[in-house]
């Protein structure tokens, strides 16, 4: 054993300025709450979590297929693109990281498959993995080894979002193909091959974990770097199955790729791995093109959906709603003003914004390239309480939907719990806008703040990190603006 | 950071925040005058989207569906009305009231305050219903105004905090200016 740090408030101001993380203080959580160590260290934990959530979803399906056409009276609808997804945006990605990959039914019998197993370890060995595997176990194609395909995948579903949030047919459609998907890839690569590069919720999941409350570490790196020669959490061990999301902890410094399955608690030979609470906005390091490009495209999603579902504009509304009003012209203007907005005109503002802020710092040697990805990360806390305070009125709006719902599931004129005819009402709509205003100041506050955090990274002087920071840090307050005017002017 | 940079910080926001407010209430007109409009629902909108106000101005509006039965709850007026196609006048009723809706052929109301009001269908009327809704803008909009120098603020304070922030730790260090 090494010298695990005895406080569970584990300081760490001396972190090495370049590590990707902004870390005044952490909590080990394993400390201060032992029973939640107790029961992430259970083996039965993964299927405890998931399998609840699977007979959730199957019924969801269900009701999709069988129940109510009306979306407000569908529960697929209702609780999955309502309440799941407020509570998704709102307080599990910036709360708890990927919890939502912890309890996701997506890859549970591709998994079973993989491990011929629901609870028990099998001990044995896959390609360099200390685990009996079932199934092909190929390795991802290097080309894809990137979340392109989560940020195109992502992207073309929500072109069509007019459609499977308001259809529950069409709902069962897109969960239901992903389950699919998740299910047979799992037969011919290894792990979670569908979780790590297609899954198109895990890619803006794995985005935004940057900006949660918590982490999961090593306790103390330098055991995993000094004394682990197994690299158990990465292999596995007959105590854990080696990592599904391909991580090694002893240099895990992000959230984006970890989805909390706690199988490497469980396979650490020194205990020396724990979840950890800690400021908002922990990781501020965005490393590829392909991140960029997703907090592009986030971002750009918001403000569509601001436009189209909160605005008031009918012509946009048909354009996007092709399936019942079938103006397929209408429907290409609308998709070529996603796409485009996504993946040309923001990050080409971005770029312009990128080479002005190295112009005005004055030091030529670093490229324009490495400040346009890093400074990619002010998007990321700008764009999550983007996205929160478009999801604030959806629940506010629409939350009596959910007590009906829950009463008459399917839509088919049940009233299990006596609230199936509360007649609709919206919970103080006219203070929402004051909740949307906080948000998307909070958001401005904080890219400009962590922005300066990833300009120290870029420049040793100070000076000239808050010079190159004005041109991006002038586009983030014009895209607040831009929300504001949508939600508020 | 010092705490006297995080007062100034929050002082610029303040401030920022509080000017185009005053002066757009400097410079209001006021308002007062009656102010009619006929709002046409059809499937998933309303006719006009948006209706712009100014604070005092006394509304009468008329309301009609081109299509399906629609609703029309306005924010912050307890005001919900439903209305029928081919029907002239609509049903409204008062939702802190509690009581059933009256048939009517306007509804009258005096705009007492500022911001935005969105008017939504209250009746399911198709797939995209949760998202049918129109806007009542009352100016002076202060919150968006408020909002949007707050905006301002924030840029400008938390820029020039950590500019001067950064520049108090440089002359601290031993050799000052040099890296």
């Amino acid at each position: 054993m090494g010298n695990h740090p005895a406080n569970s408030v584990d300081k760490a101001k001396d972190a090495p300025k370049d590590s990707g993380q902004v870390k005044p203080f952490r909590i080990d959580l394993f400390k201060t709450i032992p029973f939640l160590k107790k029961f992430c260290k259970l083996r039965s934990f993964q299927f405890l979590v998931i399998f609840p959530n699977l007979v959730i979803f199957v019924f969801f399906l269900y009701a999709g297929l069988f129940g109510s056409r009306v979306g407000n009276r569908n529960i697929i609808i209702i609780f999955v693109w309502i309440f799941w997804w407020f509570l998704l945006i709102t307080f599990m990605v910036p709360f708890a990281s990927r919890v939502w990959c912890v309890v996701c039914p997506f890859p549970f019998f591709g998994e079973w498959f993989q491990r011929g197993a629901l609870i028990k370890v099998r001990s044995g060995k896959t390609g360099g993995l200390r685990n009996k595997m079932f199934g092909l176990n190929k390795k991802w194609p290097k080309a894809l080894s990137n979340i392109w395909l989560q940020d195109i995948g992502f992207l073309a579903l929500c072109t069509f979002s007019a459609l499977f949030l308001t259809r529950p047919i069409v709902s069962v459609i897109v969960l239901g193909g992903l389950f699919v998907i998740a299910t047979i890839l799992a037969f011919f690569y290894r792990q979670r091959a569908f979780c790590m590069y297609v899954c198109p919720v895990s890619g803006f999941q794995g985005l935004y974990a940057m900006t949660s409350m918590i982490e999961l570490r090593a306790v103390d790196p330098e055991v995993c770097r000094r004394e682990c020669k197994t690299k158990n959490c990465l292999t596995g061990s007959e105590k854990g199955w080696a990592c599904p999301w391909y991580q090694y902890v002893g240099k895990m410094e992000r959230n984006n790729y970890c989805g909390l399955c706690m199988e490497c608690v469980k396979s650490c030979p020194n205990d020396n791995i724990s979840v950890f609470a800690r400021p908002f906005c922990g990781d501020i390091h965005v490393k590829g093109y392909d991140e960029s490009w997703k907090a592009f495209i986030m971002l750009a999603l918001a403000m569509v959906y601001a436009v189209t579902l909160l605005g008031p504009w009918g012509t946009i509304k048909e354009w996007a709603n092709i399936a019942e009003v079938g103006n397929w012209k209408g429907f290409g203007i609308y998709a070529g003003i996603i796409w485009f907005t996504a993946l040309i005109g923001i990050p080409a503002v971005w770029a312009l914004a990128s080479w002005l802020g190295k112009l005005l710092a004055g030091d030529r040697s670093i490229p324009t390239k490495e400040i346009f990805i890093k400074y990619s990360y002010m998007l990321v806390p700008l764009g999550l309480l983007a996205w929160i305070a478009f999801s604030f009125p959806l629940i506010m709006i629409n939350g009596a939907y959910i007590i009906s719902t829950i009463s008459d599931p399917l839509g088919w004129g049940w009233d299990l719990f006596g609230t199936a005819d509360i007649p609709w009402r919206p919970i103080l709509p006219e203070y929402t806008i004051y909740i949307q205003i906080l948000l998307l100041l909070f958001g401005l506050f904080f890219a400009l703040k962590r922005g300066y955090d990833v300009s120290l990274t870029l420049y040793q002087d100070k000076s000239q990190a808050v010079r190159s920071l004005i041109p991006t840090g002038v586009v983030c307050a014009v895209i607040i603006f831009a929300f504001l005017r949508l939600f508020i002017g | 950071m010092t705490a006297k940079l995080v007062i100034l910080g929050v002082m610029i926001v303040i401030v920022c925040a509080l000017i185009p407010p005053l002066v757009a209430s400097s410079s209001s007109s006021g308002g007062g005058e009656k102010r009619e409009f006929f709002i046409k629902a059809r499937q998933y909108a309303y006719d006009p989207p948006r209706i712009i106000v100014n604070k005092g101005d006394e509304l009468h509006i008329r309301l009609a569906s081109l299509d399906v039965v629609h609703g029309f709850f306005l924010e912050g007026h307890d005001i919900d009305a439903l209305i029928e196609p081919g029907v002239r006048g609509f049903k409204l009723r008062h939702p802190s009231e509690g009581k059933e809706f009256t048939d009517v052929n306007e509804v009258v109301f005096t705009v007492e305050h500022t911001g935005k009001f969105r008017y939504r269908c209250s009746h399911t009327c198709g797939t995209l219903h949760p998202f049918m809704q129109g806007e009542l803008i009352v100016r002076p909009n202060y919150p968006f105004l408020a909002a949007s120098g707050g905006t301002v603020g924030i840029l400008i304070s938390t820029l020039l905090v950590i500019f001067l922030a950064g520049k108090k730790d440089k002359d601290a260090m031993p050799g000052g200016d040099v890296q």
